[in-house]
């Protein structure tokens, strides 16, 4: 379902790509039972990783710790196509990492120049229960707000999301999700969308599986509205590759879409490049600047078909 | 750190149409550098190629022959009681006009490979944003005849696009004190500059002769000469007279010229029926370098005024270039050499306040 906007610093791209943790633990053994399966949103996640954000403009990032839960960070872009804007990002969490389990909130804010405001606020009712809220406006206008609670079971996981409802309208998105563990390297799962508005309701079924081994993982999504096929490949500590596939029946399209990431630590260094079915072609070159807490970012987009280049420079500072 | 020249070419057209080539020095080599700039700082190490369109601004399109900076510094040492020669009227304003950024966008590409000690090849591409991808080849020979100890001639400078827009130079040394240059330049397949200068260069003075674009069939042509006189070792006068000609109408136009240069600085000033510009250049200390411009023009009855200021850190081997404008633009350059490879990076950004446009770009250049 995903219509949510992304949050300016979520997860796996703007981190660092060199964390000290171990690639995702789909296949890590806990005691011989089968591992929780994760979210349902994560479940391209790793194939999406590979391939590089488009960049546009000049971009500049700075990144402030307060305290060690709490951080702030200002964005400043100047673009040549889209209007130029300052953005204001806070984050409270209990701990920086809060992929973790804790009963803690995490609250995450982000505020635009134009006035378009981006809520997050996560918290573990218990171990295995999450809730989720999401509030997106479009400068004074709600454009998204969404409840979710999540329970994670030893080897499966559940969501229910409630999005936009609107009793005066009577329009509502209900979500559900479900992933089980079936062995030790296979996921399977689906996700039920039932919309309904004021003239018009409907369900959505759509089924997901995923294989997964220690170097490579399959991903694939099928339903009505169309499927979506991933496969993510990490060919040794340097090269990671992705391949995608998507296709929708609503759009009547389909794209196939490869990627690669390539990591040089000694020279502190990630060059990430795609090629698209779409005759769009990038690449994003993000480097340290050691001994400096900055990160230069560098990127090109061409779409061959358009004619059109895009140029990026950003920098990312502590 | 090269066995071939690194010599790098660039055209630019500036504000009042005047071509300007210049060969900034970017390494010393066997093959020696041909047409060095007449700063006595080493020039920065800027990407070369030629950068900007071929079209040919209406008006009055002459490239100066570069003066040999050996032969004034040369003069100066000698004697002090004989005045030194005073450059070219075109290089007046060049010390302030190289402080400031050069406008980039999109990604540019540029090699750089030199065949042998007499050859030079370079290909450009430029990948563009606004308008069209181009590549660029360019050719560069250096002749055999040795005029100073760093200066060969004949010198012909050639480049192509891939529209086919030709832009060919060939400078030489007729005789001790006469330089004479012929550039040609097309559009695709028309011709639209080809003009011919000889250069006198005398002890105290300097004294050029341009013949542009002369048309015996349509009975058109232009003829441009300038003259700078050096009156004390500081200050150097002169003049520059244009009489333009085509069926139907003629006329002249004509300017002064002044230039009084210090220690640190040097002030120009050019007053003419055309208009005016002044510049101001400073050297503040060995990294710092700042310049101040005022142009004004009587036909476009408009005036601006631009400050840009050059910082150079060798030890990081970094280069930053930047400028604010009365147009309110704002701009900024930063190039940074990546040693140990013979890589240089070059990030450009320029933002227009007044039409709210913004412009980056980014370029690499290899060898």
């Amino acid at each position: 379902m995903g219509s949510v906007l992304a949050l300016s610093s979520s997860p796996g791209h703007q981190n660092w790509p060199f964390s000290p943790d171990p690639p995702p633990s789909h296949w890590d053994r806990r005691d011989g039972r089968l591992p929780n399966p994760g979210s349902f949103h994560s479940l391209h996640r790793s194939c999406k990783d590979v391939f590089p954000q488009q960049i546009e403009g000049v971009k500049m990032i700075l990144n402030k710790t307060l305290s060690s839960f709490f951080k702030v960070s200002h964005t400043l872009h100047l673009s040549a196509v889209s209007p130029s804007y300052y953005r204001f990002h806070v984050e409270h969490l209990q701990s920086d990492d809060y992929s973790k389990d804790k009963d803690a909130p995490a609250l995450i804010g982000e505020m635009d120049s134009s006035g378009s405001l981006n809520a997050h606020a996560l918290l573990h009712l218990n171990e295995r229960v999450r809730a989720r809220t999401v509030f997106q406006t479009q400068q004074s206008q709600f454009v998204t707000w969404q409840f979710e609670t999540e329970y994670r079971g030893n080897d499966f996981t559940a969501a229910v999301t409630v999005a936009n409802p609107d009793v005066p309208r009577e329009s509502v998105i209900l979500v559900a999700h479900f992933l089980q563990s079936v062995s030790s390297g296979l996921v399977l799962g689906g996700e039920l969308v039932y919309h309904r508005g004021r003239a018009e309701e409907g369900g959505i079924l759509t089924l997901a599986g995923q294989y997964s081994r220690p170097n490579w993982v399959a991903t694939l999504n099928a339903g009505k509205g169309g499927a979506h096929a991933s496969y993510y490949h990490r060919a040794n500590k340097q090269i990671q590759v992705g391949v995608e596939f998507e296709a929708s029946t609503r759009t009547q399209e389909t794209t196939t879409s490869f990627g690669y990431q390539m990591e040089l630590p000694e020279a502190n260094m990630v060059f990430r490049g795609m090629i698209n079915s779409r005759c769009i072609i990038g690449g994003v070159l993000e480097k340290r600047l050691t001994p400096l807490p900055a990160t230069l970012i560098m990127g090109a987009f061409v779409n061959h078909r358009g004619d059109k280049l895009q140029v990026g420079l950003g920098i990312n500072v502590g | 750190m090269n066995d071939h020249a690194s010599l790098s070419v660039s055209c630019v057209f500036n504000v009042d149409s005047q071509l300007t080539l210049s060969h900034p020095l970017t390494s010393p080599s066997r093959m020696g550098s041909v047409l060095a700039a007449s700063s006595p700082n080493p020039p920065p190490p800027t990407s070369g190629g030629a950068a900007s369109g071929l079209t040919v601004p209406p008006g009055f399109g002459m490239p100066p022959v570069i003066p040999s900076s050996g032969e004034a510094s040369g003069q100066e040492q000698e004697d002090d009681s004989r005045l030194p020669n005073p450059g070219t009227f075109d290089e007046c304003h060049r010390k302030c006009k190289e402080v400031f950024p050069m406008q980039m966008e999109g990604v540019r590409l540029f090699v750089n490979k030199g065949l042998s000690n007499h050859f030079q090849v370079n290909h450009t591409l430029l990948l563009s944003t606004t308008g069209d991808s181009t590549y660029r080849f360019g050719a560069t020979y250096v002749g055999t005849k040795q005029m100073g100890p760093a200066e060969f001639f004949p010198v012909m400078v050639g480049d192509i696009d891939n529209s086919g827009s030709l832009n060919a130079q060939i400078i030489h040394q007729i005789a001790n004190g006469v330089r004479s240059k012929l550039a040609f330049q097309t559009q695709q397949q028309k011709f639209v500059n080809w003009q011919c200068d000889a250069e006198f260069k005398g002890e105290d003075y300097t004294a050029t002769v341009t013949i542009g674009n002369p048309d015996v069939l349509v009975g058109s042509g232009i003829v441009v000469t300038h003259y700078l006189q050096s009156i004390t070792p500081a200050l150097a006068l002169g003049g520059e007279l244009v009489y333009h000609s085509r069926p139907g109408e003629e006329g002249t136009v004509m300017s002064l010229a002044g230039r009084y240069t210090g220690s640190n600085y040097i002030a120009t000033l050019t007053l003419g029926s055309a208009g005016a510009h002044a510049s101001y250049y400073h050297k503040a200390n060995e990294q710092l370098q700042v310049g101040v411009e005022l142009e004004a023009s009587t036909r476009m009855q408009d005036t601006s005024v631009s400050f840009g200021y050059q910082l150079d850190v060798p030890k990081a081997n970094l280069l930053f270039k930047g400028s604010v404008d009365s147009n309110w633009v704002v701009g900024a350059t930063l190039e940074k050499k990546l040693l140990p490879l013979p890589l240089s990076l070059v990030l450009c950004t320029f933002l227009n306040h007044q039409k709210n446009k913004f412009q980056c770009g980014f370029g690499v250049t290899i060898g």
